[in-house]
């Protein structure tokens, strides 16, 4: 069952008078429990096209479809679907310094509505899974690196979505954590049957998915 | 309240330190405590003034004055009929018969107009003027004469001294010109009320030395009716009512200046309204604040939008981080403003002028009710302030902010 799909989507970014087409036609199906990787030179386009899968940028032209429904960033329930449907991992963590990790991965459950209790009880539970039931109460600067980024994971998943979209979330990471969180991603799409799009220019790590698209010249290939 | 926005709340209150404390506050909350303060101690300043000079119009004035409606003075059996006919009304405090008369106050070469009365005890009605007394004694022995502080300080005089009253006589009238009846009195009170043309011009004597002295033989210049201090404000409509019961050998005039305390009210009121605007400018740097806080939390911003939260939540989650701060600093104004207030009011190098204000001494009084119309006001206008900068997270694109965090 296809849970994320963009068709025929077309971009162009204006640069000192320039047009610069990032992407030309660029079509992509995502099946619920799939882990897809989106390889490509810097610049070239990746983030731009996860931004458009995520509803937090438009195509100029071009449908995006999830779970069925055509949407884009300026619908008005855009910002709930985000919530309900889409996790995000950036790649800087862009945990919200106030807050403790378990407040930052409970955040979007109370953004939702859910109340304090059950969001807490739901964030433990991601942190035991995720190795992190000891830093619960640590505030970002008092995490690694590693340790940020996988709190972002968890974030991501608190209300479970149907698909997570990653945008380069070992990029800021030393080799030792980024495998660490790159295992991490690879158990939740095999325990849980969760589905991820990644975007990354690390070839070597997208080949160990088994669906990897590369975006070359605007186009998915 | 959405769950998300109270667990901000919760934080902003439970850890103020980390998140009140910064430096792109610092001049909001600046400006709000000075203009605060200030309207604050405007408005405990003006309320002060008021209150001290109704107290004073009420304590040491009749309230209403019944004269005869002749052009001669009272007879005594007039103004026993009129006390008779008025001791029914509930309104009436104390009615007291009281005679008046100009003169010339003189020691040696420094001499003063002013007035004198006598006032008839005869009914026990309370010593309106005693409270006043501040030197010396009340009570009014023949011979002996209450001066108007400002009156014996202009003339020289002191307890003990001797002051000249000199009375035109009109009924004795010589080739040489009018006759004035003359007599050496002793000063044994100083009068004080705070009310300048009261102390500057008013002698208490007693009842038949004047009579003597002005040669009034028998009955009185007025009653000097007072009222309970609730129905005060209500002179000029009883007065009016009185007249009706007193017939037409007697005539009741309100003598209470209600239209001086309608102007100070009016005038406390206008000031506020003023000094509102200092608020309203303290709002220009609650929105430049606001907008320094929008700028340094642009990433924070774009989190929470891309995990979903509405423009609203974002706006609540700003808002109340800035609105907390706001209303802290509306209450420390408040303090500020009381603080300058009781400065004001205890200090001795500026008094007011009697001659201009009525009353020569600056008071406060803080109000419960106008500290709540100046917390009310100032928080509706800061929250104003607040709204306008937040409407901008409406056209914030979270693609926008990640690109540019």
């Amino acid at each position: 069952m296809i849970c994320l799909a963009g068709y025929s989507l077309h971009k162009t970014y204006q640069d000192k008078g320039q047009d610069i087409r990032v992407l030309i036609n660029a079509n992509l199906e995502v099946q619920r429990g799939e882990m897809v990787c989106i390889t490509g030179k810097s610049g070239c386009g990746k983030s731009t096209l996860l931004h458009i899968l995520g509803l937090l940028d438009d195509p100029d032209s071009g449908r995006v479809i999830i779970n069925s429904a055509e949407l884009s960033s300026r619908h008005v329930n855009a910002h709930k679907i985000r919530n309900r449907d889409i996790g995000f991992v950036f790649q800087f963590h862009y945990l919200l310094e106030d807050l403790c990790a378990r407040e930052n991965v409970a955040l979007p459950m109370l953004i939702a509505g859910e109340n304090k209790a059950k969001a807490f009880k739901e964030a433990d539970s991601l942190l035991e899974l995720l190795n992190l039931q000891e830093r619960g109460n640590h505030y970002p600067n008092q995490l690694s690196g590693g340790e940020q980024q996988r709190v972002a994971l968890a974030r991501a998943l608190i209300n479970r979505p149907s698909i997570v979209l990653a945008d380069e979330p070992t990029g800021n990471l030393d080799p030792h954590h980024s495998a660490e969180v790159w295992e991490l991603m690879f158990r939740l799409n095999r325990d849980l049957e969760q589905t991820f799009v990644i975007v990354t220019h690390d070839r070597e790590l997208a080949r160990q998915s088994p669906k990897t698209y590369e975006l070359k010249d605007g186009m998915l290939y | 309240m959405n769950p998300a926005e109270r667990l901000f709340l919760q934080r902003y209150v439970s850890d103020p330190k980390r998140n009140f404390l910064r430096f792109s506050f610092l001049f909001m909350i600046l400006g709000i405590v000075i203009s605060v303060g200030i309207l604050s101690a405007a408005l405990n300043l003006f309320e002060g003034y008021e209150r001290a000079l109704k107290s004073v119009l009420l304590d040491s004035f009749a309230h209403i004055r019944v004269v005869s409606a002749g052009v001669e003075p009272l007879t005594a059996s007039e103004a026993d009929e009129a006390l008779k006919k008025l001791s029914e009304q509930p309104e009436i405090r104390s009615a007291v018969p009281v005679l008046s008369s100009s003169l010339l106050a003189q020691n040696g070469d420094k001499a003063r107009g002013g007035m004198m009365q006598a006032y008839s005890w005869e009914n026990g009605n309370e010593n309106i003027f005693a409270k006043y007394v501040k030197k010396g004694s009340a009570e009014i022995a023949p011979g002996n004469v209450i001066l108007g502080h400002y009156l014996a300080q202009d003339l020289g005089l002191a307890l003990g001294d001797t002051v000249t009253v000199s009375f035109p006589r009109l009924d004795m009238i010589t080739p040489l010109g009018m006759y004035p009846n003359q007599r050496a009195l002793t000063v044994s009170g100083i009068y004080n009320s705070g009310f300048y043309e009261y102390d500057r011009s008013l002698l208490i004597g007693d009842l038949e030395d004047l009579r003597a002295l002005s040669g009034i033989e028998s009955g009185f210049s007025s009653l000097e009716l007072r009222l309970h201090n609730k129905y005060a404000d209500s002179a000029p409509g009883l007065a009016h009512r009185y007249n009706s019961i007193l017939g037409k050998d007697a005539y009741a005039m309100p003598v209470i200046n209600t239209s001086l305390l309608s102007l100070v009210r009016m005038q406390k009121w206008l000031i506020f309204i003023v000094f509102s605007f200092l608020v309203l400018i303290a709002g220009i740097n609650v929105i430049s604040g606001v907008l320094t806080l929008m700028l340094d939390k642009r990433a924070e911003i774009a989190v929470l939008k891309a995990l979903g939260a509405s423009s609203k939540t974002v706006q609540h989650i700003l808002g109340w981080q800035v609105t907390l701060v706001c209303l802290a600093s509306v209450i420390l104004g408040q303090l500020f403003g009381l603080l300058i207030s009781w400065g004001i009011a205890n200090q001795n190098i500026y008094k007011l002028k009697g001659e201009v204000y009525f009353i020569d001494k600056l008071e406060i009084y803080a109000s419960p009710l106008n500290q709540i119309i100046i917390f009310a006001v100032a928080s509706l206008l800061i929250w104003f302030c607040i709204r306008i900068p937040l409407r901008r997270v409406n056209r914030m694109r979270v693609i926008d902010l990640l690109r540019n965090p």
